[in-house]
């Protein structure tokens, strides 16, 4: 019920001006091909500036039509399926897909192809297994990033400042998202090649608050922590806010995504770095992925990769 | 029973008989220091499992983490001892912290009038919302779950709106610093001002006419109609100040964190309604304490705290948490019928 | 003992509740297939009995026999399954079910797990014919039904079983006089059917419609039981009414009302269109009679803005009020004792000191904080002037008797102190000391020059302590009577003078 009223209220208030687009789109009337781009949460900074960079992208091309659509939630997996059925229905050519859950939008992604639609999966993969049940190929296209390579990354970077047995905590993020896994994986692999030891490693849910009171419970329980590994920003800006509290400016910080308010953290050492991930460039990724598909000049398996770049200091000046 | 005594004999028993002192004593302990056993409990098992539980820094720290969800639960308990919820409070903080949080960094206002703007404007926001819940809920006679379950999505909608979902941060740093300002090496700033609102609230329900009225119209609102009482008008103000100390909870919030941000406070309402629930406040409204929903606060503090420097993983944690809530409410009840066998 | 023919036979039957005798060794036998009126003024014992058959009370001595058997059932369901069915005054059915589903609610017939709908509805359909609504599918919702229907649907679910004997308790209250026609032929059918009928009214004329034999109730005690040709009105009301009633009721004759306090002219009020209008002077004590649902109450709640008017002036001290809601009232020097001390009066889990203040806190608050001492002195006042028996002022009302609990509402009255006094039933429920206490405050008042309307059914009380009487019947004022023209005939004609129109 919670979900419904939500999806109602936040519907009106998110969803209007894209609707507002699609219809613009469909009364000019000429053939550029259209493109729907979903994504997951708009209370999300990552998708709202991915939201405005393939809008800005796709008015400069010129080349093609765009709606986008943002969810209510990270979790908001009934609306997506929703906006999967309506693009289908609007006859769009190309369906780009940040999944909000990797198994069930399956279903839906096997609907718009059946309809002759072409689908490019980004930011999230969609599920294996479910995919194969659907009756569509395992390796199905995916454009995105490596999360474990970029969380590897950056531990490894905070290996080589702490040093060889550095003490370190990792912040997880929802215990059961794909990439929570994908980020904790990454910072152990890096803990292993540096020789580090992992104090503890607990969830915070992705939030800033929450990673606050964590890390001002850990730092009692592990006084001697030296280096921590959070699996989002926002849990960052908590876990530093944490260590300033505690006057522990000693320890080193290090987070993912790059979101606005790390910038000034990073550049006056309260942390150390974080991966930084451009969301306007996959989804321009995505798009032209897409659109090789349409002319036959790519077959929608494998993966194309976007890159994730280290943000350390220098990377700010 | 009770009625063969009469005053007389009451009056005469002010050097009272011993077993009858002993047994409003206990009356009194158990009414309101029942919930504080529980805590007196967790707190000596911590502090045997773990031994850094019951240092003066640990302790700081829980203080600070209790401190946002007392002062939200404080507003609740006003809304809950007549018969209300408010389930909006998290979302409306979202806004609130918004709100404030633009003023804060507006580069033109010197950083002192900028901070006293920003706690007028995140109180007086939070106060407009919760007048507005209250007086949809009275005009229209429509239970406060549903009004405040949309109030939630409207001022969630309303904080995305405003900020395009963007972190809003770079406070003046006085802002900042109040928020990790610790006395005495024990009492954080904004524990200091939760337990000031615990306490002037405290005594409003306690002393004031209006605390009178809100236990009077909880336990029987059409007697107190009756009675020749505007009925609507405390029960809207009721709202208006659990909004009211949402917005404070905001600039504790934003204090503590240095961000504002339209998507915190989610789930925020569960947690004061579990508060007030676990000190004791009665979901149909006429009875509790903010006493109570201050030790309330802190044993959902304690747990989350304890339970992770005894090592604790996260799931186990979550867990034992639920069944700490059920308990609480349930010994709550056994407390009540006691009390209860006493008196007759 | 037990003769041929009889039914049901109650043998010195008495019921004590705490505080009350219900029922005082009643004797009283029911004929098979016979109509029997049970008569008597509300808290007679009428209710008590018909709930002592049908196993909600168990007496406190004396014995039932039933078709010739001892019979003392142990719940309602020990009644049912005797064949004993009542249809109460207010109806028993879920709204959003179907009326098949509503008959056979206690007992679906079942097809394995499920619920056997086929024969639920063939079922109901007989029992529809019975009662005479056969034109109505069993599949509708008992929602869109009008009273009269959902008065046959409760009869036709008393009827769904062995039914050997019906109970009705004022069915035709709510009734249009067609559908009380249709009703009663039902009732004839069914006595054809040798159903006895046990049937409770306040509409005297009803009994020379469809009974055979009356009995009649007052205070707990059996008064008679005669053939219904063998009396009138008249006499009915006598049985129902003689007792004796001036050592039992104070009256200050030096207290003379004066001027003109209270002056309502023209209110009409939703629910009741027909324009009332009435006055009230100082120091006078204004009874106001009527059956339950005749508007008595209902006027009082609208004068006193606890329900809104529609139209209609009201004038204090000739000053005319506006009064749109209770706060309006008791600032301008009105006062309600509500009917329902529970639910409407006292704030049951808070302490008498509480309820006392709660009138008026301003008195004992400076600038919004309240005197905890100032209150407490003014509640131990009122306990002592009283006469309230409370183990202290803090004691949670809840613990008090009830005509302890009364003299809690009157003291945040009296601590309140209005010019008009309105009281609703302030004695029900209540033991004879307390009541003559409360009479004697109400003389207080009166002698301060308060105006005092006391509501009541209990007649011999309105007329032992009131001026004058107005009286109410069906949502119209039929009459005033002064008191040296006090006559319970006069009276009781007029409260069912609208009634017996029909």
């Amino acid at each position: 019920m919670k979900r419904r009223l939500l999806a109602l209220v936040l519907g009106m208030v998110v969803l209007l001006p894209s609707i507002t687009f699609a219809n613009g789109a469909q009364e000019e009337g000429d053939d550029k091909p259209v493109v729907g781009l979903i994504m997951k949460s708009l209370a999300n900074e990552f998708f709202m500036a991915m939201d405005e960079g393939a809008r800005a992208y796709a008015e400069e091309d010129g080349s093609f039509k765009l709606i986008t659509m943002g969810m209510n939630s990270e979790t908001d997996f009934d609306t997506q399926v929703n906006a999967v059925d309506s693009l289908i229905t609007q006859g769009v050519d190309l369906i780009v897909l940040a999944p909000a859950d990797s198994a069930g939008m399956v279903a839906p992604v096997k609907r718009a192809i059946d309809a002759g639609v072409t689908v490019i999966n980004f930011d999230v993969t969609l599920d294996k297994g479910a995919l194969k049940a659907a009756g569509l190929p395992e390796e199905f296209l995916f454009v995105g990033p490596d999360n474990t390579d970029g969380a590897e990354m950056v531990g490894n970077y905070l290996g080589e400042a702490i040093g060889e047995g550095g003490k370190v905590i990792i912040i997880e993020g929802n215990p059961g998202a794909d990439n929570a896994k994908q980020r904790k994986n990454g910072f152990m692999k890096s803990i292993e090649t540096h020789g580090m030891e992992l104090l503890a490693s607990n969830t915070a849910h992705w939030e800033a608050e929450e990673a606050n009171t964590l890390m001002t419970n850990l730092l009692t329980k592990h006084p001697d922590v030296q280096g921590v590994m959070c699996a989002n920003d926002s849990m960052a800006l908590g876990v530093v806010r944490a260590l300033e509290a505690a006057g522990r400016g000693d320890v080193q910080v290090v987070g993912f995504d790059n979101i606005p308010a790390v910038k000034d953290l990073i550049l006056n050492d309260k942390m150390l770095a974080t991966v930084h991930m451009d969301g306007t460039e996959m989804a321009i990724l995505a798009f032209n992925a897409g659109f090789e598909i349409i002319d036959g000049s790519r077959e929608n398996l494998g993966w194309v990769q976007s890159p994730l770049i280290l943000a350390d200091k220098d990377f700010f000046k | 029973m009770n009625n063969n005594n009469t005053v007389k004999e009451i009056d005469s028993n002010s050097g009272m008989n011993h077993s009858a002192r002993m047994r409003s004593l206990l009356n009194i302990f158990l009414k309101e220091v029942g919930i504080g056993i529980v805590l007196i409990v967790l707190v000596i098992a911590f502090s045997l499992g773990a031994p850094r539980f019951f240092t003066l820094i640990n302790v700081g720290n829980i203080f600070t983490q209790i401190s946002i969800n007392t002062v939200i639960a404080v507003g609740m308990t006003f809304v809950i001892l007549l018969g209300g919820i408010d389930l909006s409070v998290g979302s409306v903080l979202a806004l609130c912290s918004i709100v404030a949080g633009k003023i804060l960094i507006n580069p033109s206002l010197p950083f002192g009038l900028a901070i006293l703007l920003a706690v007028l404007l995140s109180v007086g926001c939070g106060m407009i919302i919760g007048f507005l819940n209250g007086i949809i809920c009275e005009t229209w006679k429509i239970h406060s779950f549903i009004v405040t379950l949309g109030m939630l999505n409207i001022a969630r909608g309303m904080a995305l709106q405003i900020s395009h979902s963007k972190t809003i941060f770079n406070f003046p740093k006085v802002f900042n610093q109040i928020g990790t300002t610790t006395y005495l090496g024990v009492f954080p700033a904004i524990f200091i001002i939760a337990m000031m609102l615990v306490i002037l609230g405290s005594v409003i329900l306690r002393k004031t006419v209006f605390g009178r009225m809100i236990f009077a119209i909880g336990n029987n609102e059409e007697s107190v109609r009756l009675s020749g009482h505007n009925v609507k008008f405390y029960k809207i103000m009721a709202y208006t100040i659990c909004g009211g100390a949402v917005g404070i909870a905001t600039i504790m919030y934003m204090m503590r964190m240095s961000i504002a941000s339209p998507i915190l406070g989610v789930g925020f309402e569960l947690n004061a309604i579990a508060a007030v629930v676990i000190g004791g406040t009665s979901m149909s409204g006429g009875k509790g304490s903010l006493v109570g929903t201050f030790l309330g606060a802190s044993i959902m503090g304690v747990l989350n705290n304890g339970l992770l420097l005894i090592g604790m993983g996260d799931f186990a944690r979550q867990i034992i948490t639920g069944v700490i809530i059920i308990l609480a409410v349930v010994l709550d009840t056994y407390r009540t019928k006691f009390s209860a066998a006493l008196n007759s | 003992m037990a003769s041929i023919g009889n039914i049901i036979e109650f043998n010195n039957i008495t019921l004590s509740f705490p505080g009350v005798k219900a029922l005082d060794n009643v004797n009283l036998s029911v004929r098979e297939g016979e109509i029997h009126i049970l008569l008597g003024e509300n808290g007679a014992g009428k209710s008590t009995l018909v709930k002592t058959l049908c196993g909600v009370h168990s007496p406190s001595s004396g014995d039932m026999v039933f078709a010739g058997k001892p019979y003392s059932p142990q719940n309602p369901l020990a009644a049912i399954n005797q064949g004993i069915r009542v249809v109460y005054q207010e109806f028993n059915l879920l709204p959003y079910l179907s009326i098949a589903e509503n008959i056979f609610f206690e007992r679906l017939p079942k097809k394995g797990v499920l619920v056997d709908f086929n024969r639920l509805y063939k079922d109901a359909a007989v029992i529809l014919k019975k009662v005479g609504l056969e034109n109505l599918s069993p599949k509708t919702a008992v929602e869109n039904l009008g009273v009269a229907q959902m008065q046959l649907i409760e009869i036709a679910k008393a009827l769904s079983g062995e039914s050997r004997i019906l109970i009705l308790d004022e069915p035709t209250a709510t009734l249009m006089p067609d559908e009380i026609e249709n009703l009663f032929g039902l009732l004839r059918k069914l006595k054809a059917d040798g159903v006895t009928i046990i049937y409770i009214s306040h509409r005297l004329n009803e009994i020379f419609q469809i009974g055979d034999r009356v009995t009649v109730l007052r205070n707990g005690c059996l008064v008679g039981t005669h053939e219904a040709s063998e009396l009138d009105i008249p006499s009915i009301v006598k049985m129902m009414v003689g007792r004796s009633m001036d050592s039992e009721y104070p009256f200050d004759e030096s207290v003379i009302p004066s001027d003109t306090l209270l002056d309502v002219k023209n209110l009409v009020f939703k629910g009741s269109p027909y324009p009332k209008s009435f006055q009230l002077r100082k120091g006078e004590i204004l009874g106001v009679a009527g059956l339950v649902g005749s508007g008595r109450t209902e006027t009082m709640r609208a004068l006193f803005g606890a329900d809104p008017k529609e139209s209609g002036e009201i004038f204090l001290k000739g000053k005319q009020l506006i009064i749109k809601s209770p706060k309006d009232a008791v600032e301008n020097g009105l006062c309600l004792l509500t009917e329902d001390r529970k639910t409407q009066g006292l704030i049951l889990d808070m302490s008498c000191l509480v309820n006392t203040t709660i009138t008026d806190l301003e008195k004992v608050s400076r600038k919004g904080f309240l005197n905890r001492s100032q209150e407490e002195e003014i509640t131990e006042k009122y306990i002592d002037e009283m006469n309230i028996k409370t183990p202290g002022l803090n004691q949670a009302t809840l613990n008090l008797s009830g005509g302890n609990q009364q003299k809690i509402l009157i003291s945040k009255w009296l601590y309140r102190d209005s010019d008009v006094f309105i009281f609703d039933e302030p004695t029900r429920g209540i033991d004879v000391g307390a009541k003559y206490e409360i009479y004697l405050l109400l003389w207080k008042l009166a002698a301060m020059g308060r105006g005092i309307i006391m509501v009541s059914s209990d007649l011999p009380e309105l007329m032992g302590v009131c001026h004058r009487i107005l009286v109410f019947s069906d949502g119209k004022i039929t009459g005033e009577v002064n008191r040296d023209q006090f006559d319970p005939e006069t009276i009781l004609n007029l409260s069912y003078k609208e009634y017996l129109n029909e």
